[in-house]
């Protein structure tokens, strides 16, 4: 025993010499206690650099575990991520109530119109039940095309539109084996889907589908437009400023085939890159069979479509054509109507909220908007003040300012004009017999 | 001097060892024991002498953050923390706003506008034998 003292002496004191070897490499760590929690967390230890993730979600006030999840206290690296929701991606829809939910955050009142969450659950963004209905009535699993599944099942109570429920589809219940191709091929392209193997689909789902974009918006402070993938860095962003490129990812990235049911991506889809010149859009990004106009290529997505048409509006629908419904006449007007428009008198008016969010302009008090026919303001298009009105045989003059890039448009209404539009022909189709831009 | 030896050494080295192992275990103990957690965040301010803050003066104090209010009924200090989700409010004409999601106040910290749907909180101030004022966050 008396022989033994020595050696645990020596192991005693190499342990300590370890443990300070250790404890000296380890970074100093870094405190910080959001308004929001109150608790303390130690992530900016390592995560320091990552830019703010939006304005309205200031590390200051959020930290990073209410949103992100993970151990709070911890200093290793595996530890800490060990909880975290989502990955990469804590708004997966699979644990977006956890990440963004609250009354006070994305699952307020529908009155406010501050259900984000179960709107967006109830999208065909999120359902995608138009395919899957589609898909089965073409194969003879049912006789119509009203949706019944979902890639989840999901309840809406106070349904509008007739439909309160969908199942979840379950491929192994369908028989036929296009049916069962098309789920082992297509279920994964949705907002509620698993995310695809691979870095580039982490943010895919969810709402990082749409408010995370890989390449920022041209009006974005942070890089210049510059996707912060090209640098080498990952995507920590959230914006309402929503450039086209995001969308295209998924809606402009191929083709289906339904032969062998499978969808064959574009093999001339543009990468992700420094520069991307405006005039080279129109051939990178849009699909050759197909026409478009002036200025479905030039404005972003989100400068004409709605939020209700894209994040839902917490009704089931059977399909996209369902909800979509903003058409060139929502801006332009016919040969007989000029373009609805509201002039804001209420401080509390949504309009204003989502100008705040995304300020590409100030918009006041007294202004003139143009809104939808299901009276969602296009906020960012403003009727501008001229001696315009029936009688003065002046037209009216529009400005549109694009939310992903800031861009100064004006432009003027149908009505006046020498078009030869039919009232009843007001689909985008009927627009571009002559609209349509030469490529 | 007498050469060592090899016994004596040995000795010596077994010694030293224990020794030092001894005190190293004892300073990992005291610092064990000394260790102090985190201080529990301030909740009481100092803000100097009262004379500092004349009559009408309306002062923001950033660190806590605050504004400190000299009316005619005396002292009294308005919390600038968001009653929405806790970002810090900004003065704006006639009142404060809320940089994060839009919230704004009147200048007595009332809602005019949300998501918030409490006024700024009313934080006491009080006087000290020193005639300094104390802000109780």
């Amino acid at each position: 025993m008396r022989r033994l003292l020595p050696l645990a002496s020596l192991l005693f004191l190499l342990t300590l010499l370890l443990a300070w070897w250790m404890n000296s490499r380890a970074p100093k760590p870094v405190e910080l206690i959001p308004t929001l929690t109150g608790q303390p967390e130690y992530c900016l230890t390592c995560h320091a650099d990552l830019p703010e993730i939006s304005a309205s979600h200031p590390v200051k006030t959020f930290g990073c575990v209410s949103c992100h999840g993970g151990e709070r206290l911890a200093l290793d690296a595996d530890l800490a991520h060990s909880t975290m929701r989502g990955g990469a991606n804590p708004s997966d829809l699979s644990v977006v109530e956890a990440s963004c939910g609250g009354g006070n955050c994305h699952s307020g009142s529908e009155a406010d119109d501050r259900h984000h969450i179960q709107r967006v659950l109830t999208s065909v963004q999120s359902t995608y039940a138009g395919a899957i209905a589609s898909i089965r009535f073409t194969f003879g699993a049912q006789t119509d095309l009203t949706a019944r599944f979902g890639i989840s099942a999901v309840t809406d109570e106070h349904s509008q539109t007739g439909i309160t429920s969908l199942a979840a589809f379950d491929p192994t219940s369908e028989s036929n084996p296009s049916i069962q191709k098309f789920s082992g091929n297509c279920l994964t392209c949705h907002i509620n889907a698993a995310p695809r193997e691979g870095d580039v689909y982490a943010r895919q789902t969810g709402c990082a589908a749409c408010h995370t974009p890989l390449r920022l918006p041209q009006n974005s402070q942070n890089l210049g437009g510059v996707s912060r993938r090209d640098e080498g860095g990952g995507v920590h962003i959230l914006t309402t400023a929503i450039p086209y490129t995001q969308c295209n990812a998924c809606h402009n990235r191929g083709n289906y085939d339904l032969r062998t049911m499978t969808f064959i991506e574009r093999s001339d889809y543009p990468t992700i890159r420094l520069s991307d010149h405006p005039t080279t859009r129109l051939q990178d990004y849009y699909q050759p069979i197909s026409q478009f106009t002036l200025c479905e290529y030039t404005l972003d997505c989100v400068d004409c479509h709605t939020r209700s048409e894209v994040m839902g509006d917490g009704d089931l629908y059977s399909s996209q054509a369902e909800i979509q419904y903003v058409q060139c006449k929502t801006c332009h007007g016919t040969l007989t109507e000029l373009p609805l428009t509201k002039t804001l008198t209420d401080p509390n008016d949504i309009a204003f909220r989502m100008a705040f969010l995304n300020p590409v302009l100030e918009l006041k008090l007294g202004d003139t908007i143009i809104v939808t026919e299901k009276g969602e303001p296009l906020w960012n298009i403003r009727l501008l003040p001229s001696p315009s009105g029936e009688g003065t045989g002046v037209r009216a003059v529009y400005e549109m300012i694009g939310k992903a890039t800031s861009q100064y448009f004006t432009f003027r209404p149908v009505m006046g004009t020498a078009c030869e539009q039919k009232p009843d022909e007001q689909e985008s189709q009927y627009c571009h017999a002559c609209h349509a831009v030469e490529r | 001097m007498t050469d060592l030896s090899r016994r004596d050494f040995l000795k010596l080295a077994r010694d030293g060892f224990l020794y030092l192992s001894g005190a190293l275990a004892l300073g990992g103990l005291f610092r064990f024991l000394d260790y102090e957690s985190n201080p529990a965040p301030q909740t009481e301010f100092d803000l100097g002498p009262a004379e500092k803050y004349p009559p009408g003066s309306r002062t923001s104090i950033p660190e806590i953050p605050a504004l400190l209010i000299h009316s005619e009924q005396g002292f009294s200090a308005l919390s600038l923390v968001c009653t929405h989700l806790g970002c810090s409010v900004e003065s704006d004409a006639g009142g404060f706003a809320c940089p994060c999601h839009g919230s704004r106040f009147d200048a007595e910290g009332e809602v005019t506008h949300g998501p918030a749907d409490k006024s700024l909180r009313s934080l006491r101030v009080v006087i000290t034998a020193e005639s300094h004022l104390l802000l109780l966050a």
